[in-house]
């Protein structure tokens, strides 16, 4: 063979064999678990990676069309499903046919008043109460499929439960518990700068991915209950001055396989660890304080106070979706009256894209997400995506868990909801420097055609569907894989 | 590609880079062979397109890697497909210039 033979052939065996390590560094990077944003290096900051800066606006995203109000306790459906479950249950055995039976006007006069006002919600709340009893009665039929994601769920369920949770339930009113232990004797604060700059540092170090921190507006304190106090009317404590929002992911790989695969549980209480720690590190530097937690811990409204904070932007299946974490974003916070500069929220174009995307409302097994073109329900004065809860609820009770342990399917389908490297990263900084929107039709476009979703109802069990899940189960799930069954 | 070894990684893209000097050595002598006589904007196009189907292969295959297997070959074949044509074009425009 001639040297220029010799040396045209090496050229085309090196080209290919270059494309061949494109091709293996690729697919590196798309298994690799350091892709998994949100705990490597969250102690020190370093997943909350993007830069916001160019993205800072006046006012946030959310749109007010009237004066605000603040959210009445029953207008939680955890709250509204406990209240009138405890009624119910007050009524004996029969309780529940007979409420039925009786219709609304047999409730006590605040259930009475709500369902009145959304007799839809008391309608959806029976059919779930059967699709509760159809998820315990199926549930001997898939256990076995699905003891590891239970015991993992489960155990990490474990700390939520009892007298000992952590962070403890506030016992007293917010004057007394909130400066319960707080240091009588603070040392000067050098700036609200220097506060705000502590407290996200130590936050992180209590493995919060993102945090932030905004003024507390009246309208995200609950109303009609307070922690600690009961059932009253009250205003805004004077002490409730600023929020620090932080948020985590769940763990990625059982996140991609929900439904059936997940479980909120890690993420909540990942997030009640380092609440309950801030909350504690607070009082220890002289300033008041109270968690605000998952599952249902809360005396203020997360999502808004997140936006606020220049975390992200509402979503339309309600979740707020941060660049780094996408709709893979749980939160929590901390209120306090220690002095700290708030930061800025953000326009990063999510609101525009959800207007055009609907691949959660397409997926969502229960059809409780809306496929407007853009928001149009105005809830207590801001216009805003709506997701109907008791229908959403309803797909929990029905998906094949031991319990209502949740769907999460909308966040998991997000195109939001990918994966750190460097081929999301180019649509993640791309994307929000697009003004004419052509970026987000391009990609959404692939995302629609290139990639498989199962749909809807195939995410529930049979009849109405086959058990599908987003993404595959992570083999420390799937108990096929270490047990004979 | 070794994204936990400090040895392996820096090795990796060594080796790269010399197989990509190596493809643009070869290639010069098929492009003479070819009659075709090469300027700077005629490199720049011809490395562009084998940077973008070098992307288009990596792009693919982390979608694979990411557990999104169809996705993965749904992208190859489209942006492949696209890029073939692209590459018939240049072809074409490097003769004719």
């Amino acid at each position: 063979m001639h040297r220029r033979d010799f040396l045209k052939f090496t050229g085309l065996a090196s080209g290919t064999l270059a494309l061949g390590g494109a091709a293996a560094a690729g697919y590196m990077s798309g298994t690799d678990k350091k892709g998994n944003t949100g705990w490597g290096r969250a102690p020190y900051a370093k997943d909350q990676f993007f830069n916001r800066k160019p993205f800072l606006v006046v006012s946030p995203t959310y749109e007010k069309v009237s004066t605000p109000q603040r959210i009445q306790y029953l207008d939680n459906l955890f709250r509204r499903n406990g209240e009138l479950g405890f009624y119910i249950r007050s009524l004996g055995e029969r309780g529940l046919e007979k409420v039925k039976e009786e219709g609304i006007s047999s409730l006590p006069q605040e259930l009475k008043a709500y369902y009145t006002d959304h007799p839809k919600a008391f309608e959806e709340f029976f059919l779930t109460s059967e699709s509760a009893q159809q998820q315990r009665a199926n549930w001997p039929e898939h256990k076995n499929r699905y003891l590891l994601t239970d015991a993992w769920s489960k155990a990490h369920a474990s700390p939520l439960r009892g007298r000992d949770a952590f962070p403890p339930q506030p016992q007293g009113p917010p004057e007394e518990w909130d400066f319960e232990g707080v240091n009588p004797d603070p040392l000067k604060l050098k700036s609200p700068k220097h506060g705000a700059e502590l407290i996200k540092k130590i936050t992180h170090t209590f493995g919060a991915t993102l945090v932030g921190v905004t003024a507390i507006k009246d309208e995200w304190v609950y109303q009609g209950i307070l922690r600690g106090v009961g059932k009253t009317n009250f205003e805004k404590p004077a002490h409730w001055k600023n929020a620090i929002v932080f948020a985590i992911p769940h763990e990625w790989e059982s996140f991609y396989a929900n439904p059936t695969y997940g479980t909120s549980y890690e993420a909540y209480t990942m997030l009640r660890f380092i609440a309950g720690k801030l909350e504690a590190f607070i009082r220890e530097i002289g300033f008041s304080s109270r968690s605000h937690v998952p599952p249902n811990s809360y005396d203020l409204i997360i999502p808004p106070l997140a936006i606020d904070a220049g975390l992200g932007e509402q979503g339309r299946h309600g979740v707020v979706i941060t660049p780094e974490l996408g709709a893979n974003t749980r939160l929590a916070a901390v209120s306090t009256d220690m002095p700290l500069d708030a930061d800025i929220p953000v326009d990063l174009g999510i609101m525009k894209f959800c207007n055009k995307c609907k691949i959660c409302a397409e997926e969502c097994p229960s059809g409780a997400i809306s496929f407007d073109d853009k928001p149009t329900k105005v809830v207590r004065g801001y216009r805003r995506w709506c997701t109907d809860q008791d229908k959403c609820f309803k797909a929990w009770n029905q998906v094949a868990t031991s319990s209502a342990r949740g769907c999460r399917v909308c966040l998991a389908v997000c195109p939001y909801s990918r994966k750190n490297n460097w081929i999301h990263t180019f649509a993640r900084e791309l994307d929000p420097r697009d003004p004419t929107g052509a970026i987000a039709s391009a990609m959404l476009a692939m995302q629609k055609q290139f990639f498989d979703y199962p749909g809807g109802s195939q995410y529930l069990p049979p009849p109405d569907g086959n058990n599908k899940t987003y993404g595959k189960a992570p083999d420390w799930l799937r108990t096929e894989e270490w047990f004979d069954f | 590609m070794f994204p936990y070894s400090t040895i392996l990684q820096p090795l990796f893209w060594m080796s790269m880079g010399v197989l990509i000097a190596l493809f643009f050595m070869g290639i010069k002598y098929w492009l003479a062979d070819a009659n075709i006589k090469m300027n700077g904007w005629k490199w720049s196009v011809l490395s562009g397109w084998f940077f973008f189907l070098a992307l288009t292969v990596a792009a693919a295959f982390t979608l694979m890697g990411e557990g999104e297997w169809a996705a993965g070959k749904r992208f190859l074949l489209f942006f492949g497909i696209v890029l073939l044509l692209a590459g018939s074009g240049i072809w074409k425009l490097l003769k004719k210039a």
